[in-house]
């Protein structure tokens, strides 16, 4: 089935990565994938926002109007994309930026420290593994945690010890619950 | 061989490294920057050479060099810089020297936006440089489509001795997308004596790289040769997606990544029981004429021109087949702005209804 994802924050937060690695888990375990990047001039700092599609079927068009799930890495994002998120769908935030987000009639809203978690954890930069740990929790149905895990050890096991913190976050993200 | 997520621009640049592309020249714009930076490790690996050059207009010669030395050579840019390299690919098409030309196009006119557009189509298919030469045009709409047209495009490219140009906007080269790519390929060479000048010193006079041309009747005989090449293009060269015209009422046209969207519409209204379709030119030049002549006029009620342009710039192609047989509407955006499917939806549907009355 067709899904959807919006992730998008400030440049430098890991918006690209993070899609580039979703898309890569869901072709990993044989599924099509769209991966489109957007954002403007700026390296650091201007907004950033990518979609991924995954479709067991021929992926007809990239240019989705509206998204099943939206992971937004700061409050700028939220606001801007919120209105994209299909009736139903899903919105996981990253509560250490945005601050307790309150809840939408219709929607899943989900809160994650994600900056506070990856601090505790050593390493801002992996804040948004987290986001995709608690992607993996929310029940959305994007991607299964056996292969995300599969693709993060392949992805980042030539680089030292960066797995294990990539592992790490992936897993606090999905243990995380709200309190 | 698997299946493997890259993007637009890596599709581009791997499969001519397949193809047996062992030279490229290129000067960086975005959104095509990931092309050359592919190859400027990845043509060392197979002995090929990589030139990062001081402009544009250096870059496209070094290509018409290293193309007249035998070797299958490409270069890469956007809007600006294709028009910077126009004389080189003139020159190209005018020496007959096979060559490829990546436009990975963005907004425009002049330094424009650095978002996805099609605005380069006219600049493309009528006047990629000054003389009145034209090229083969590939417009491909998946990365596997780029992947294929780029494989093929030095064996059409030599088969001519004429370059080969590729149009493909901003957004199919930086997103990623599933590709499979072919084997590598050894290309044979000695076809290539006919321009080589490595090999020119035992082959006949006339077989030489000229230009300019003197007296000017050689030069009209060649003009002559290049006119019939491009009426074999339209006879047997023709690339194109045909989806859902036979009994279709309304037809969409819309190549690139715009068709990615307008299939999706024609597949929602289809669904809504709206005989709707979609002709997708693959090459640009030549143009589908078929596809549009073979309609039953009497069925079409009009025809959906869907580009990332404005003004519009395929309409004319479209114009000169159709023949005032049908309405022609427009839904077009630009300037870096992308289309979404909702709207390609919505906006057929509205200009659907209000051509035939009651919507259906």
């Amino acid at each position: 089935m067709k899904k959807t994802l919006v992730i998008s924050g400030s440049g430098g937060q890991g918006v690209m990565s993070a899609g580039i690695i979703i898309a890569e888990a869901a072709v990993d375990s044989g599924r099509n994938a769209v991966y489109l990047p957007e954002y403007g001039p700026q390296q650091r700092g201007g907004t950033a926002k990518c979609t991924v599609i995954t479709d067991e079927e021929e992926i007809v068009s990239p240019l989705a109007s509206k998204c099943d799930v939206l992971i937004a890495l700061n409050s700028q994002s939220y606001s801007k994309f919120k209105k994209a998120v299909k009736p139903g769908g899903t919105l996981i935030v990253n509560s250490s930026m945005t601050g307790q987000t309150e809840n939408i009639d219709g929607f899943k809203i989900i809160n994650v420290p994600a900056d506070d978690i990856s601090s505790s954890l050593g390493n801002i930069k992996v804040s948004n593994i987290v986001m995709i740990g608690a992607l993996l929790s929310s029940g959305a149905d994007i991607i299964g945690k056996e292969e995300m895990t599969k693709t993060l050890v392949q992805k980042f096991s030539s680089k030292s010890g960066s797995a294990d913190i990539n592992l790490e976050a992936l897993n606090a993200g999905i243990n995380y619950r709200e309190k | 061989m698997a299946k493997e997520l890259v993007n637009g621009c890596i599709a581009i640049a791997e499969s001519a490294v397949r193809a047996g592309c062992r030279f490229f020249a290129g000067y960086p714009i975005t959104p095509q920057n990931h092309i050359p930076e592919y190859f400027s490790h990845r043509l060392p690996e197979v002995g090929g050479v990589f030139v990062q050059g001081e402009s544009e207009v250096a870059s496209i010669n070094m290509v018409y060099g290293a193309a007249a030395g035998g070797t299958r050579a490409m270069t890469s840019s956007s809007g600006p810089g294709i028009s910077l390299k126009a004389e080189g690919i003139s020159y190209l098409a005018g020496t007959q020297i096979p060559a490829v030309i990546v436009n990975i196009s963005r907004g425009g006119p002049g330094l424009g936006s650095i978002q996805p557009a099609q605005q380069d189509y006219l600049q493309a298919t009528k006047a990629l440089g000054h003389g009145g030469f034209k090229t083969i045009v590939f417009a491909p709409a998946t990365l596997q489509e780029a992947v294929d047209l780029t494989y093929s495009a030095w064996d059409y490219a030599e088969r001519d001795r004429n370059p080969v140009f590729i149009l493909m906007d901003g957004c199919l080269g930086n997103m990623m997308e599933t590709v499979k790519f072919p084997e590598m390929k050894e290309p044979d060479r000695n076809s290539t004596s006919k321009w080589n000048l490595y090999r020119a010193k035992d082959v006949k006079r006339s077989d030489r790289v000229l230009s300019p041309y003197f007296p000017d009747a050689i030069l009209e005989m060649q003009n002559k040769s290049r006119n019939a090449m491009m009426k074999r293009w339209a006879e047997n060269d023709v690339k194109v997606e045909e989806f859902m015209i036979d009994d279709a009422e309304f037809i969409a046209v819309a190549y690139g990544i715009a068709a990615r969207s307008a299939k999706e519409a024609v597949i929602c209204l289809r669904k809504e029981g709206y005989k709707i379709g979609l002709i997708r030119p693959i090459t640009l030049n030549p143009f589908p004429s078929k596809s549009f002549n073979k309609l039953d006029y009497s069925k079409v009620k009009g025809f959906i021109d869907t580009e990332l342009a404005i003004p519009a710039q395929m309409r004319i192609d479209i114009q000169a087949e159709v023949l005032g047989r049908a309405p022609i509407y427009e839904y077009c955006r630009s300037g870096g702005i992308l289309f979404d499917d909702e709207a390609v939806y919505s906006n057929y549907k509205k200009i659907i209804t209000e051509a035939s009355g009651n919507g259906i």
